[in-house]
């Protein structure tokens, strides 16, 4: 097959150097007739090689002369600009009722669809070791009727609209969202009024909704970067809420009972843990009064989520969890450092090491040019064939790593590389790339706001997460403000000789030991 | 190398500061980076933070005021060079703005030399021009943290850059240098040809894929058979003079439309026309034809699931609008999709093809309508996929299905209304992102030579009526039936015996 391409490398080299071919010939021609000529070097097409070369050389030839006018503006320098004068939007307004639910709302009234839902600031970790899975379960039996419409009523109302409705669970929030054309909003907050405070959890309902859970998990369990994630809470939070899955369980699944849900929604889903949110064609003083109408029968028990978390934190232990399996082709793993939680002003500096750690997969188009260094180690020498940096923010403490799959034998190679690139932002920080990473974030951040929905989801977050949305304009200024020194700093407070934890499964028998990491997390030559 | 990288950001910053910091920085007040790090500062690092935790407001930043509740929507506005090419914006306040060249050209002007090529320049997008090497585009693209994408279909292609608004002159420069001026290196070529043989062999895994791709080969005669996947034969030929010839054919001027969301026409204009103005004007060829046959194929692979589509003409296409229009609301009426999919409701749970069809057959691995236009003619079809032993009753549901939707009487007006409903609300939903909208601009100028506003699509889908639907039907079962199975085939029913229960149908 190599053969056939030269061929036709050669074949095609032909034509454009017919010329230069033809004249050497002639001066050979020359050279025979006189008598003492002396030895003329081969003509630089006399070789195959030499014409490939020839060849490449031609066409290299035409990007030697850049043409002025494309090179404008663009510059593969990265600098700090500001961007205040773009980041207008409209007001987030904000009003807490008697009962301590707080009602948020961005209007654009031009907008002919608009996102309703509610953010509540309960998950799996309020859940204890026989309940773990209850979030999970509520999830799915609260659109399975309610003491005013049944399921199928249910399913139809949001169908005739042609809204949908969906909802997920994660360790510390619950959300349930609507999303609507403009003139059913409040049919939608009725349905979201009406799941939330009537709901009759049928028991028959109850025991088929166990199959299907069982039938997610399964699903799940074929998501190995899902499991990774599970495995590493469990290490790293061992004997403490963080650890339980979100899922639960599978005997939970079989035991969870009604009263189990109804406890939940009792404690959790009070008042003053939940936000109620609102984005697109929505006015704020017409939606506060629907709220204030149907959401009548939430507990305003003031307990807030961060009393529970004081009274059971979470701790993150050094350790790991391997499971060999070399029946599979690739390898998969997890290395994380405690990182920080939602409100500490340094997880901004870990969003942007995420951002200089960089993300990486056979297919990006980046390939081995990108910034990050890491990226560069691993795609050049070909060590994996994906790789992710993550930063998971919680209550009161968080996970700040690298996570990748790879073939089993490059895994000490590429463990090594996460690990120096890692612990390397103790130590040798450059500005442009800080700066280079600064930049991705700040529009990583504001290009995923894109529509009714994500707005929802920003100001639901944040007002659960820091009591409060913070302006784009005030998010860029902390970014902004990230620095070499910064990132060093605060590499020596989460990085530097910390404690790790790692989950590991698939054929890694390659996979260096605890010990390795561990040690791999400082350098000595400092 | 490192350091040097250093004193040049240094530099530049040397010279903002000429220009005032507020420029280089979001706040002047906290943009007070610790400023050159001692020698000693990575032993030491920097002093504790200064910072208020998050939940406290940061003193001293400017915030920009806040926009009114009722912002004006943005006016398309276009203009034509005199090469022909448009260029069209439509402005917006939102911080992001995405911008887009969209080309008519795709894989059904494939000649046999340029097979694939289609598929090739979609992996190519976004390599060395003749003014950037590939690793400055990355790093250009990179030091403003933006996205760039290019998508390739049958009969358009899409170059896409999405950044912060601030960037745009910088997005407008690299993404008109990469569609006007690639290079096709060698190496590159040859390394965007590996990867695209993985994706290939990737394919089988992706059985739905694969059978679309089956159905127009099958189904077509002329440009709309050529594959849009290449095949494996063309590998080993393309390389970067096949896709030298077909870029300076097809992305000529009168083919090509720049179109921006979030952008400011005149800004626009000044950045690209001076980049475009200059490209020849090439008379537009004609549009290539193709004609549809109907067609059977299948394919015998190592699978425990056989999946089948059956498909007919919807012909005239994008260009007989309201025929399009009804098909996309008959693709939301049928629905369906798999047995087993998470979500709660409103994703298509009380459509016909999963009342009547999924939630009666537990056999069924899934079940769903599907729709493929095009410029001038188009499929619309039927895909499921079950095991060996249900196929033969599959097929047979899946004909009856498709007699109904033309027999009067069969769709309630309550089904039609829901699935106007929900045509109305998915294209709402979709129009929410600027990234759509620009896509949606470029791809309706290539298309009709304006955009049609919203509200017309919307006016549309409200007055189809039960006719409608059955007339569409009606006109779809007359033409000849294409067929294509994949996996487990040996329980297909032939060809001649699906054909014929539509033989009585619309005739």
């Amino acid at each position: 097959m190599a053969w056939k391409r030269l061929l036709t490398l050669t074949r095609r080299s032909h034509r454009p150097l017919s010329t230069t071919a033809s004249r050497s010939f002639s001066d050979a021609a020359v050279s025979t007739s006189s008598p003492i000529a002396p030895p003329t070097p081969p003509p630089p097409t006399a070789m195959i090689y030499d014409r490939l070369a020839e060849s490449v050389k031609s066409k290299i030839k035409i990007l030697e002369n850049p043409d002025p006018r494309f090179l404008k503006y663009g510059s593969p320098h990265p600098t700090l600009k500001t961007h205040t004068h773009i980041l207008s939007s409209p007001e987030t307004r904000i009003t807490t009722l008697p009962n301590g639910l707080r009602v948020a709302t961005e209007s654009n009234l031009a907008s002919k669809t608009a996102t309703v839902g509610v953010w509540i600031d309960a998950g799996s970790r309020f859940e204890s070791d026989e309940t773990n899975g209850t979030a999970h379960f509520l999830e799915h039996m609260i659109f399975k009727g309610t003491e005013k419409r049944s399921v199928k009523e249910l399913e139809e109302e949001i169908e005739n609209m042609g809204g949908h409705l969906n909802a997920y669970t994660s360790r510390e929030q619950t959300t349930y969202y609507a999303k609507v054309m403009d003139k059913d909003v409040n049919k939608a907050l009725d349905i979201l009024a009406d799941i939330l405070q009537n709901s009759t959890f049928d028991e028959e309902r109850m025991s088929r909704e166990r199959d299907v859970i069982t039938m997610e998990m399964k699903e799940v369990e074929g998501q190995t970067e899902e499991v990774i994630f599970d495995h590493l809470h469990a290490t790293a939070f061992q004997y403490s809420p963080l650890a339980r899955t979100i899922l639960g369980p599978a005997k939970n699944i079989e035991t969870i009972s009604r009263d189990d849900i109804r406890n939940y929604i009792q404690t959790h889903y009070t008042a003053p843990r939940m936000v109620i949110v609102a984005s697109g064609a929505v006015k704020h003083d017409e939606f506060v009064g629907e709220v204030k109408k149907l959401f009548t029968k939430l507990s305003s028990d003031p307990t807030t989520a961060s009393q529970l978390v004081a009274k059971d934190p979470a701790y993150f232990t050094g350790s790991e969890v391997r499971i060999i399996d070399d029946d599979i082709p690739l390898a998969q793993f997890a290395v994380a450092f405690q990182g920080a939680s939602w409100t500490d002003p340094d997880s901004i500096a870990l969003m942007v090491m995420q951002a200089m750690l960089g993300s990486w997969n056979k297919s990006a188009g980046g390939g081995k040019h990108m910034g990050s260094e890491l990226v560069q180690r691993v795609a050049i020498n070909e060590i994996a064939e994906s790789m992710m940096a993550f930063n998971t923010n919680y209550k009161d403490t968080g996970l700040f790593g690298v996570y990748a799959v790879a073939k089993p034998d490059s895994l000490d190679d590429l463990a090594w590389a996460i690990m120096h690139e890692t612990s390397k932002l103790c130590y040798r920080v450059s500005e442009a790339d800080v700066t280079r990473a600064c930049n991705q974030l700040k529009s990583s951040l504001l290009l995923h706001i894109d529509g009714t929905s994500p707005v929802a989801e920003d100001i639901g977050r944040q007002l659960l997460t820091y009591g409060r949305r913070i302006p784009f304009a005030e998010l860029f200024a902390r970014i902004d403000a990230v620095g070499a020194s910064t990132i060093k700093r605060v590499a020596n407070r989460f990085i530097h000789d910390q404690d790790i934890a790692i989950a590991a499964m698939g054929p890694i028998r390659g996979l260096p030991d605890y010990n390795w990491f561990r040690r791999r997390t400082y350098l000595n030559r400092y | 190398m490192y350091r040097s990288a250093i004193s040049r950001l240094r530099a530049l910053k040397g010279c903002a500061g000429n220009l005032g910091t507020t420029r280089y920085a979001t706040s002047s007040a906290v943009a007070s980076r610790p400023s050159s790090p001692g020698f000693f500062s990575w032993l030491t690092g920097e002093q504790a933070s200064s910072f208020p935790p998050l939940e406290v407001p940061l003193s001293g930043v400017a915030l920009p005021p806040s926009l009114p509740d009722y912002v004006q929507p943005g006016k398309i506005k276009s203009k034509v060079l005199e090469n022909g090419l448009m260029i069209v914006s439509e402005a917006s306040s939102n911080p992001a703005a995405s911008v887009g060249l969209y080309l008519d050209c795709g894989s059904v002007y494939e000649t046999p030399i340029s097979c694939g090529a289609t598929h090739l320049l979609e992996r190519m997008a976004f390599k060395s021009t003749r003014n950037r090497s590939h690793l400055r585009i990355v790093r250009e693209v990179e030091a403003i943290g933006g996205n760039v994408a290019a998508s390739a279909s049958r009969e358009q292609m899409g170059y896409t850059f999405d950044a912060l608004k601030t960037y745009t002159p910088e997005m407008i420069e690299l993404l008109i240098d990469c569609v006007r001026n690639p290079v096709f290196l060698d190496w590159e070529v040859n390394e965007e040809l590996k990867k695209v043989k993985d994706e290939i062999a990737e394919l089988s895994k992706n059985p739905e894929g694969l059978l679309l791709e089956a159905i127009h080969s099958a189904g077509f005669h002329g440009p709309l058979a050529n594959p849009l996947l290449a095949p494996e034969s063309s590998l080993d030929r393309l390389n970067g003079d096949i896709l030298e010839e077909f870029v300076a054919k097809h992305y000529t001027a009168p083919r090509m439309v720049l179109a921006a969301s979030g952008i400011e026409f005149e800004e626009l204009i000044s950045v690209a026309e001076p980049l475009l103005s200059d490209l020849p004007r090439v008379p537009r060829t004609d549009d290539p034809k193709s004609l549809y046959v109907g067609g059977d194929y299948r394919k015998q692979a190592a699978s425990q699931l056989a999946h089948v589509a059956l498909a007919f003409e919807a012909s005239g296409g994008w260009h007989k609008e309201k025929d399009a229009i009804v098909l996309t609301v008959l693709q939301m009426l049928l629905g369906g999709g798999g047995s087993f999919s998470a979500g709660g409701p409103g994703k298509g749970m009380h459509s016909r093809l999963y009342l009547r069809v999924l939630s009666k057959y537990p056999e069924l691995q899934s079940f769903s309508a599907f729709n493929s236009i095009f410029n001038k003619t188009g499929l619309f079809g039927i895909y499921a996929s079950c095991g060996p032993n249900f196929v033969h009753k599959a097929v047979d549901v899946a004909v009856a299905e498709l007699i109904a939707i033309a027999t009067p009487g069969k769709v309630t007006q309550e089904q039609l209304n829901r699935a106007k409903e929900s045509t109305k609300s998915a294209v709402l939903f979709n129009l929410e992102s600027r990234m759509i909208v620009a896509e949606d601009i470029g791809r309706q100028f290539l298309t009709y030579g304006e955009r049609k506003p919203v509200e017309h699509f919307l006016k549309v889908v409200d007055e189809i009526t039960l006719d409608d639907i059955t007339s569409i039907g009606c006109s779809l079962l007359r033409s000849p039936l294409t067929m294509a199975s994949y996996g487990d085939v040996l329980n297909v029913p032939s060809y001649e015996s699906v054909s014929s229960k539509f033989e009585r149908i619309g005739k």
